[in-house]
């Protein structure tokens, strides 16, 4: 029998990680007799962090099954979609598709979608789209691993993920064979323990079809050829955008295509209290991401925002701005609107998000020297108690 | 019979007078496809900004071309065209001088439009070098050729170019454990190299975008004064540098801080540190380079020893080259022997009076 797993993961900081997922599969599945290949999702896509990419196993009984499996262009029907960052949820735009992908989109029916999250499935369902047939989550307690491209935080993620993969899909691999690959692989009793606790405790909870998000996926359409311009010219973008209601405003205009609603791990919050409007956000948002209000705030819109922090980096006015975890919003509305409608509500909202830790401590990226060891050390006696 | 060349005039793009100054207008916007966090990203809007409407952009191949104009799918407001890996230096050239045959033969509108060509630091300081440089020699157009040094082609996967810093992990140079260091060569100084090399350049400059209003300034310098002009950039690169993206910011700051990045212009031939660079230069104090290699993951492989080497290097620029950062020349014996005789004279001299 054939089986194929996707890992979804954010760019090049995960990519260590979506590797060792997926080549730990077919590692796994040699040990059973079988045969696999793990490979990387073709497309002129260069990885960035941030941007979504994926890795694919697939396994099979034999050569021929595997290679008749193999003659498409990528796998579309698998039996576990794994996000190693659960805001993926919210869906993928990653460079090789328009729009917005449902993160269950390439599951296949009956299939599972598995998460790193801190989060409850029924917290996530509210991200994750609807499907038309029946599907499961599952959730693996845990935050979401980034580290370095050069620098690897072995924080057992990786073996973790593979423990879970035997216990929810055991027809694409048994949990013995995953734990003779770790073996082999890393010789590391403490990961075959961190996968067995995995296999354990993992649980998918049954998704109806009229469960998760009702929400229309973003979708983008691209031109024919015989549609574009000659000369592959594309056409520029308009300097400025009208907004109703935010005359003596300004909002730029913005690539109509390629939208950031779901490239995300963090969004800033904003202060418009105690905001000084030195202009210093604005100027320095790599995504030209500020709307300037008609009272000179500073709005960052979140159609733009890759939420790479440097706002609250720069921001001179202690707790002005602050990086909150993406997992926390439900939708992408104007902060500043919603100050200016109800600046008492918006408060107490503001407070609410800014307070939570748990979503506001969130790193994606080395950072200092020594630091990983700390909190991987951390994490393991967490995973494996 | 002497020919005369036939310049046409520049835009007079007035230096910024401060932030709350700055027009609202962006002319390379969101919905670009960089990493979180791209400083080069930045230089390109703040270059937009500062450039203004009426300018055309030419971009290298590299992360700020695939990322910025993937099928279909653009961020600029002006017009921008891609051009070869190594060909900024031809491309700013060829428009430069296509757009001043279109205004004689009065094809178009006869106005000053300012050519910006970009390339990556693979592009400009390895491929495209020869073609910067012949660029670099035609006073007849105007054009500026800015270089965003992200120390990488970074595009690619984080291969080496001859701007990577010494010791750093990149996916020709992984450390190792027969050998930690695998990339012991220094970056070159392609500002210092460029303006010695081309008097008819008139304007040559670093910069750095974490100093946003004086970045901007200098590249208005650049397209008002005319002729072919060349700017360097040092760009914090999360992905190739390997860092929290939100400290981007910080490390363009540590980079001038520490003395790595000196920020200077040359100006028909006269040399000024500007910035903090500048009081760097007066004699206050460097951050330690520690701080700044200890936050990238490209340099985490370093030992004490290491981290002391690159110390030793940057205290050596600021001590005893000609110009630091620049011309990694020092005086020999006799020159500064005749400095110091001269310096007498004069002040023989002044005595006299
Ligand atoms: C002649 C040629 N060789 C190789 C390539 C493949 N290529 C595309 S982008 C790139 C890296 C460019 O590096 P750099 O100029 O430093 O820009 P960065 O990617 O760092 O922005 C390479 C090698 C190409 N496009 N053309
Ligand atoms: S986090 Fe801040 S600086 Fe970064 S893209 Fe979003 S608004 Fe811009
Ligand atoms: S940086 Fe902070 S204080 Fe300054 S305008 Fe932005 S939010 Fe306001
Ligand atoms: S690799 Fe570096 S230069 Fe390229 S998009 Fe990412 S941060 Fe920017």
């Amino acid at each position: 029998m054939t089986g194929s797993i996707e890992v979804v993961y954010r760019g090049i900081f995960q990519k260590t990680l979506g590797q060792r997922i997926t080549r730990g599969i077919v590692l796994a599945a040699v040990k059973e007799g079988r045969v696999g290949i793990s490979f990387g999702r073709y497309g002129d896509s260069p990885e960035r962090n941030g941007i979504p990419a994926k890795s694919f196993a697939v396994v099979a009984d034999n050569e021929e099954d595997l290679q008749t499996y193999l003659s498409r262009y990528e796998p579309t029907d698998n039996d576990v979609t794994v996000a190693v960052d659960d805001t993926l949820c919210k869906g993928v735009e990653s460079w090789a598709w328009y729009g917005l992908q449902p993160i269950n989109k390439l599951t296949r029916s009956g299939g599972v979608v598995l998460t790193t999250s801190m989060q409850s499935p029924e917290e996530l369902l509210e991200d994750c789209h609807r499907k038309d047939t029946e599907w499961s989550l599952a959730v693996l307690k845990g935050i979401a691993s980034f580290s370095g491209l050069w620098v690897y935080k072995d924080d057992h993620t990786d073996v973790r993920v593979l423990g879970a993969i035997a216990r929810l899909a055991p027809h694409v691999v048994k949990l013995e064979s995953v734990e003779a690959a770790i073996r082999d692989e890393w010789n590391d009793e403490l990961k075959v323990t961190s996968a067995r606790k995995a296999y354990e405790r993992v649980e998918a909870r049954k998704v109806r079809p009229d469960e998760g998000n009702p929400e229309r996926p973003y979708e983008f359409q691209l031109p024919k050829w015989w549609e574009m311009k000659e000369g592959l010219v594309i056409p520029g973008i308009p300097v400025q955008q009208d907004v109703e209601g935010w005359e003596g405003g300004y909002r730029p205009g913005r690539n109509p295509t390629f939208k950031k609603f779901a490239t995300r791990t963090m969004r800033p919050v904003v202060d418009f209290e105690i905001c000084t409007k030195c202009t210093l956000c604005w100027l320095q948002c790599p995504d030209s991401c500020f709307d300037v209000t008609p009272t000179g705030h500073y709005d960052a819109n979140m159609e733009a925002c890759c939420g790479c922090g440097v706002c609250e980096a720069v921001c001179p006015v202690e707790n002005c701005i602050t990086m909150v975890n993406e997992s926390a919003f439900g939708d992408n509305a104007s902060q500043f609107e919603m100050y200016e409608k109800d600046k008492d509500t918006y408060k107490s909202w503001l407070k609410g998000k800014i307070e939570d830790k748990a979503t506001t401590d969130r790193t994606h990226g080395f950072q200092l020297r020594g630091k990983y060891e700390e909190e991987v050390q951390e994490i393991i006696r967490e995973v494996t108690k | 019979m002497a020919t005369e060349l036939t310049v046409l005039p520049t835009q007079n793009l007035e230096a910024f007078k401060g932030v709350k100054k700055l027009p609202v207008e962006e002319y390379f916007t969101s919905g670009h496809r960089t990493c979180q966090g791209c400083e080069s990203a930045l230089v390109m809007k703040l270059m937009a900004k500062a450039a203004g409407p009426r300018t055309v952009i030419l971009g290298s191949t590299g992360c700020m071309y695939v990322a910025n104009t993937t099928y279909y799918s653009t961020s600029w407001v002006v017009p921008w065209m891609h051009t070869q890996l190594g060909s900024s230096g031809s491309a700013a050239v060829g428009t430069a001088a296509g757009l001043k045959a279109l205004m004689r033969k009065n094809r178009i509108k006869q106005e000053p439009i300012n050519v910006i060509a970009f390339c990556g630091d693979g592009g400009g300081a390895d491929m495209g070098l020869s073609s910067i440089s012949a660029a670099l020699t035609y006073p007849e157009y105007n054009f500026l050729i800015l270089m965003y040094d992200n120390e990488s082609y970074a595009n690619t996967d984080i291969q080496l170019s001859s701007m990577t810093p010494y010791g750093a992990n990149t996916t020709f140079s992984p450390p190792g454990k027969a050998r930690r260091i695998l990339h012991k060569r220094w970056k070159k100084n392609m500002a210092g190299m460029l303006a010695a090399g081309h008097p008819e350049c008139r304007y040559v400059a670093t910069v750095d975008a974490s100093y946003a209003l004086e970045m901007m300034n200098r590249i208005r310098k650049a397209l008002t004064i005319g002729g072919p002009t060349f700017i360097h950039s040092l760009d914090p690169c999360p992905k190739g540098w390997d860092y929290d993206p939100i400290q981007s910011h910080d490390l363009g700051e540590l980079a001038v801080e520490t003395g790595v990045w000196p920020l200077f212009e040359i100006e028909d031939g006269v040399l000024k540190f500007y910035g903090k660079s500048k009081s760097i230069a007066q004699g206050r104090k460097r951050k330690p380079v520690r701080e700044y290699l200890l936050r990238q993951g490209r340099f985490a492989h370093f030992t004490d020893e290491d981290i002391d080497y690159f110390q030793k290097k940057i205290d050596l620029m600021w001590d005893r080259w000609l110009i630091p950062g620049a011309v990694c020349i020092e005086m020999g014996d006799d020159i500064r022997k005749q400095l110091t005789r001269a310096e007498q004279e004069v002040a023989a001299a002044e005595a006299k009076q």
